[in-house]
């Protein structure tokens, strides 16, 4: 039947023998940035190669590093799968421990950048980069620094700042947000000394003459912002949030190209600079050797600030917010939890309201079909799983003895139930469920 | 009112006022159902909803939340099971009314109730929102740390019989809030080297475990039940003398039910009860409360109704959320990357305003869904509960499969339904848990942020007036038992309502 089907299609779409399907991963949840790359490319490749089909594939968690583990692992010498990165999964990798890293992939393309800005309240005394410097300098303390979260872009950009003006990494007061959007109450009402993050985060207010920028953490002045560089004030340090491309490991060198090829295309068609122009993304297109060469050298400049930061913090905590390290309240809360629970137990210690027996086997006989539902979910598909759960549920409910009649029934109101839901949320929603085992 | 203007404009064009039908719609449904509610739907939607505009997916979640304080009365009138938490008082006499041939009165009294509740407090709620933005520019971090230890101990007191139950859903939900990454120190805690747990607990696949996977097996374990529903008899139209029983109860049940839905007291349990205790106070026929008095159910629906446009002042406004559905409506906003709060005023006034003009309207939908359409939600009620039950299972593992396509959200997501159900059966309140998940991390992050910024300094939170008054009031709450009870009364209602849902005709 597969095999028909399957010679079937190929007789049908010869295009499809051409082509080479490919396989993005997303490491990340819809609709974040390495998402938002992922479908680019999908968009762009629908168009510039009609027959070729290609898919996005999301794998959240972790600032990527649970994607870029999976993508090692299963896909190591498929020429027909790429993953997202970026940034921020080199400085993840380091903090979650991975025990795979950007190294160990095949890189094929750095794509796009975003830079970040520094900025301060319009009101602020700060009216120069160099102000804000002296006052770090002389009270590192003094100054709270706001961004997004810990160990992002944002967080880097300041630590890395302090190195390059001789303070340690750990001195600086950063106090991470959900991201620089969220960040922007904290500035505006003048509780943050300053904020950092990418310029689109901030445009609306910079426009507004609300904020001032600072500085811009570019190479070389950037047209649209009005800011001068990091390195025109004197810091010898550029940061970019940039996005890139990776293959997995153990491919050929021709297999390489073929794909660097590939991607290099869709970087240099009219659609991709359309997808740059709407995202407000920098071009920043880099293959080859010196691709290689610049994630040794952000691998190696992340590594090291990150390394004498957990260092510092290890030896002594920081000088900031020394009365609450990050595991006291957990600690706190924990134990009071199972205190309370203790005392509930001991003061009430039969459930209030009896169960009925009956009804304890009900319950027990659903809860042993919800465990074995996520097994089932991935082996035998999402319809016969939920049919499987629908049987359990409904005859266990029904609360007769059980009889053919009945049980055929609800499996057969289970199956059209179960269908429909696959088809209304496949086809119309567009969800990707695991489908039916053939 | 400029802005409510504009709102309409947005609210008014028809693929908005097609969200909008879609939502009331859904939410009379969920609430006619037993066992499936305005929080789960939410939560079960949250991932389809992705691709849509935000504006849209929104205006549909407020329907589904109103609509559900619509439906879930007509369980309670027609059935002995309430359709909803929030009506679990409109039962007692509802059901009694229906009892004695008056459905379509009962039926009348608490749309129209709910319409006229609904729209009043929707106009208090774009009265008091601008006027609760400016207040809370004002809020840095200590301020709205202070804030949620606010909230914290209010559900805490005020929902459940016992305080010691509320605290110990409470401190679960704050435990499981710091599971995952640190984003602070960016630090994994509580994680135990399970990659998995390093992004943290999910909240909207905890809404599903509690709210769909707890309920069924709470309705498995009650054993076969016994259920009568009773046909619409009488005319939807109310006599004269029940109008003028009907109109003084939904006016004050909206007094009540607006500001008790704006404190973090947990959803619309409190303001019903309370209506109902106040309607029982006031009457002149007191005898007839529990054998089918009108103003026992005009009263609580109006309260109901009333109390869901009062959670969305905190919510808009501060970001807060009093009930499980508002929380799970925060956590909309935050699939959007939108932060509610006074900025969300400042940034997306056509969105929040809109969102607010689409209450108006939604309003009106839902009298009409509610009243002249009724037989067809009573049609729902009579899908044999097996299948019911079945079939919410099989919705709620696909919506916790679809979140992050991830078969381990299954198995968190049993773990959670067995947790709600145990919880159940030691008759502690379930809403804390969602609460504590939800405003955990963040009074941490506001506590942690505030003494970074003051340099590890304590006294900020005594030298800001508005903290320092803040975390007085909940010293005084927590500490003198003001609200140790609720108000004398309200727990033999509470009694005499579970009995009488429980107790089998």
């Amino acid at each position: 039947m597969r095999i028909a089907a399957g010679i079937l299609l190929l007789l049908l779409v010869p295009a499809l023998v051409t082509a080479q399907p490919l396989v993005i991963t997303a490491p990340a949840a819809p609709g974040g940035g390495w998402d938002q790359t992922a479908r680019a490319i999908q968009r762009v490749l629908a168009e510039t190669e009609p027959a070729a089909s290609v898919q996005v594939d999301n794998v959240p968690g972790a600032a990527g590093t649970i994607g870029l583990a999976r993508f090692i692992q299963s896909e190591r010498g498929n020429p027909g799968a790429l993953l997202v990165t970026g940034l921020v999964m080199v400085s993840g990798v380091i903090i979650n421990g991975s025990p795979v890293s950007l190294a160990d992939t095949t890189p094929i393309a750095r794509l796009t950048g975003e830079y970040e800005v520094i900025v301060v309240p319009a009101a602020s005394p700060f009216r120069s980069l160099a102000d804000l410097v002296d006052a770090f300098r002389k009270n590192p303390g003094s100054v709270s620094w706001g961004g997004g979260s810990a160990g992002g872009t944002d967080d880097l950009l300041v630590r890395l700042l302090a190195e390059q003006i001789g303070l340690p990494a750990s001195s600086v007061n950063y106090i991470a947000f959900a991201g620089g959007g969220a960040a922007l109450a904290g500035v505006l009402g003048g509780q943050l000394s300053a904020a950092v993050s990418g310029y689109a985060e901030f445009a609306g207010q910079i426009g507004a003459g609300q904020l001032r920028v600072l500085a811009v953490s570019s190479a070389s002045r950037v047209g649209s912002i009005d800011a001068p560089t990091l390195r025109e004030s004197g810091i010898a340090l550029d940061l970019a949030n940039w996005r890139a491309i990776v293959a997995p490991p153990g491919l050929s060198d021709a297999e390489q190209e073929a794909l660097t090829a590939r991607v290099t295309r869709v970087a240099t068609s009219v659609q991709w600079r359309a997808t740059l122009e709407q995202n407000g993304w920098e071009d920043q297109l880099l293959t080859g050797a010196a691709l290689r060469q610049f994630l040794l050298s952000e691998q190696a400049r992340i590594e090291d600030v990150l390394r004498r930061l957990s260092a510092t913090n290890a030896r002594a905590p920081t000088t900031l917010a020394v009365t609450l390290t990050p595991s006291s309240l957990p600690n706190a809360i924990t134990i009071a939890f199972f205190g309370v629970l203790a005392l509930t137990l001991f003061t009430a210690a039969k459930p209030s309201i009896a169960t009925d027996r009956e009804g304890a086997r009900m319950a027990a006989a659903i809860i042993i079909a919800l465990l074995i539902l996520p097994i089932a979910f991935v082996t035998i598909g999402f319809v016969a799983s939920s049919v499987l759960l629908f049987v359990v549920a409904a005859s266990t409910l029904r609360a007769r003895p059980f009889t053919i009649r009945s049980i055929a029934l609800d499996l057969v109101v289970g199956l059209a139930f179960s269908i429909t839901i696959f088809l209304v949320f496949t086809r119309g929603l567009g969800v990707a469920l695991p489908g039916l085992p053939w | 009112m400029s802005e409510l203007v504009t709102g309409f404009a947005v609210a008014l064009t028809p693929s908005n006022l097609f969200w909008g039908l879609a939502g009331t719609t859904l939410g009379t449904a969920v609430g006619v159902l037993p066992g499936i509610g305005p929080a789960l739907t939410v939560a079960l939607l949250l991932p389809v909803t992705y691709n849509l505009d935000p504006t849209a997916a929104l205006i549909m979640f407020a329907g589904i939340y109103y609509g559900a304080m619509y439906g879930g009365s007509t369980t309670s009138i027609l059935l002995n099971t309430p359709g909803e938490s929030a009506t679990i008082v409109t039962a007692i006499d509802g059901h009694q009314m229906a009892r004695n041939g008056r459905a379509g009165a009962a039926l009348a009294t608490s749309a129209i109730g709910s319409f006229v509740a609904g729209t009043l407090a929707t106009l208090a709620l774009s009265v008091t929102a601008p006027l609760m933005v400016k207040f809370a520019l004002a809020f840095g971090s200590a301020e709205y740390f202070a804030l949620m230890v606010v909230a914290f101990v209010m559900v805490t007191t005020m929902l459940g019989e016992s305080r010691v139950k509320g605290w110990l859903s409470l401190l679960l939900g704050l435990t499981l809030g710091f599971v995952g990454i640190d984003s602070l120190s960016g630090r994994a805690r509580m994680s135990f080297g399970i990659p998995y747990l390093l992004d943290g607990i999910d909240p909207v696949i905890v809404a599903i475990g509690l709210f769909a996977v707890g309920e069924t097996l709470w309705v498995a374990s009650r054993g076969p039940a016994i259920e009568e529903l009773l046909p619409v008899r009488g005319s939807l139209w109310m006599t004269a003398a029940e109008w003028s029983r009907s109109w003084k109860p939904w006016l004050r049940g909206t007094a009540i039910g607006f500001p008790l839905g704006a404190l973090p007291a947990g959803g619309a349990e409190l303001p019903t009860l309370m209506s109902y205790a106040i309607e029982k106070r006031l009457s002149k026929r007191p005898e007839e409360f529990g054998r089918g008095a009108i103003e026992a159910v005009a009263g609580p629906e109006a309260a109901n109704n009333a109390s869901a446009a009062g959670t969305l002042v905190p919510l808009l406004t501060l970001g807060l959320p009093t009930s499980a559905t508002a929380a799970v409506l925060l956590a909309a906003f935050q699939q959007f990357g939108l932060q509610p709060g006074p900025l969300l005023f400042e940034h997306e006034p056509a969105l929040v305003w809109g969102v607010i003009a689409s209450l108006y309207i939604g309003n009106v939908m839902l009298l009409v869904l509610n009243l002249p359409l009724v037989g067809m939600w009573v049609k729902l009620l009579s899908i044999p509960r097996p299948w019911l039950y079945g079939g919410i299972l099989v919705v709620a593992s696909l919506g916790a499969f679809s979140v992050h396509r991830a078969a381990g959200d299954l198995v968190l997501m049993a773990a959670v339904g067995i947790v709600g159900f145990l919880l159940r059966l030691i008759e502690a309140p379930v809403a804390p848990v969602m609460i504590g998940l939800i405003l955990g991390p963040a009074a941490e992050q506001h506590l942690r942020r505030a003494l970074s910024i003051s340099q590890g300094d304590w006294t900020v939170f005594a030298t800001h007036p508005l903290s320092a008054a803040l975390l007085l009031v909940a010293t005084a709450i927590a500490g003198f038992g003001i609200l140790r009870r609720p108000p004398a009364g309200l727990s033999t209602v509470a009694q005499s309502a579970k009995a009488g849902i429980e107790s089998k005709p």
